[in-house]
């Protein structure tokens, strides 16, 4: 299984998302491996017309890193990927995740022999 | 979307969505829409049971073979409703408060929620390090005065209007663990009643919002569009 979110996140130190004021939203993908704790992954989505305190306080309750490895666990989920996949919600203009990023993270999840994905919203 | 790009490359793929009428004109192969405000999508913080029933409800979409399937997580659970920055007013002039003391007597109380937290802490896109918030906020309110255009530590990457957005954004989450640690048993509300209306910082994110509105510049305007809500 392989997670992938629109939340904005990233890990720490890699290129924050950009507040795109010429077109429609910045369409770009940031990857978060598996082995990054929560302590390294931030947030830099660009609307900021929601609340931050839940992620705040547990990052699970947006992109659930925690979670999916007890599922493991329990043998509901065979598997996780190595890498995880982070976009920025609430663009304008979806054309480059449709044409370009989207079919690149796609690419990439089967790569690493991915066949169910989870999405999470910011 | 992403959804159905991912399922159009051959990946089976199952969601979350908190906007039940973007997903009904998206029609995405597979999401549960949920009655949460953005930012907790499954459900709430620190709970990992409930965490659990959310994506146990994600998952069991997958057992649908005709899509789209696009269902409603029942619950009970009714999200409080929390103020944007624009609708309160804020004392803290009349009382006399200094942002840039404000943020020192906080400090013990952010550094005890990163303690508490092995570290975690949202803190950062800045890349100005906490100890040296101070200088943020001195910078901060030149500009709303007028009289700083840049900060020097600014990292290069970073547009000044780009900058300010991550400035505030530290600001913000500095303050909100802050808090957190001092009130552990405070709800979201309570906290954001608090920076909105009783902070220094609170009051400065305002009058920095509205001064940026005012800006010829659309990258500066696109920046307030955010910063107080």
């Amino acid at each position: 299984m392989g997670l992938v979110t629109t939340a904005g996140l990233h890990v720490r130190g890699d290129k924050p998302f950009i507040a795109d004021h010429k077109g429609g939203g910045d369409t770009s993908f940031r990857v978060i491996p598996r082995s990054v704790g929560a302590n390294d992954i931030i947030q830099s989505h660009t609307s900021i017309g929601f609340d931050h305190t839940g992620i705040y306080r547990d990052i699970n309750v947006t992109f659930p890193i925690d979670r999916l490895p007890e599922l493991v666990d329990q043998g509901k989920i065979g598997s996780l990927s190595d890498n995880y996949y982070s976009f920025m919600g609430a663009l304008r203009d979806v054309t480059g995740i449709i044409e370009d990023s989207g079919p690149e993270v796609a690419r990439r999840l089967k790569a690493e022999g991915v066949d169910v994905v989870l999405l999470t919203p910011t | 979307m992403i959804a159905r790009t991912f399922e159009e490359a051959g990946l089976t793929t199952t969601g979350i969505v908190l906007i039940e009428e973007h997903a009904q004109r998206v029609k995405p192969p597979r999401m549960l829409a949920v009655p949460f405000f953005f930012g907790n999508a499954l459900g709430e913080a620190d709970n990992p049971e409930y965490q659990h029933r959310v994506l146990q409800s994600t998952f069991d979409l997958l057992d649908r073979d005709q899509g789209p399937v696009l269902e409603q997580l029942p619950d009970d659970m009714i999200p409080d409703i929390l103020m944007q920055g624009s609708e309160t007013a804020n004392e803290s002039q009349e009382k006399g408060l200094n942002a840039a003391d404000e943020l020192t007597a906080l400090r013990a109380y952010y550094e005890q929620w990163t303690k508490a937290h092995a570290g975690r802490t949202a803190v950062g896109l800045s890349a100005i390090p906490q100890r040296r918030f101070r200088g943020i906020i001195r910078f901060l309110e030149g500009y709303v005065n007028g009289e700083e255009s840049d900060m020097k530590e600014r990292p290069q990457d970073f547009t000044v209007p780009q900058f300010i957005r991550y400035c505030v954004d530290d600001l913000k989450a500095f303050y909100y663990e802050a808090r957190m640690a001092q009130r552990p048993d405070g709800a979201d509300r309570e906290i954001h009643d608090w920076f909105w209306s009783d902070t220094a910082v609170g009051a400065l994110l305002m009058a920095l919002a509205q001064r940026m509105r005012e800006d010829e510049d659309k990258e500066v305007q696109a920046v307030a569009y955010g910063i107080a809500r």
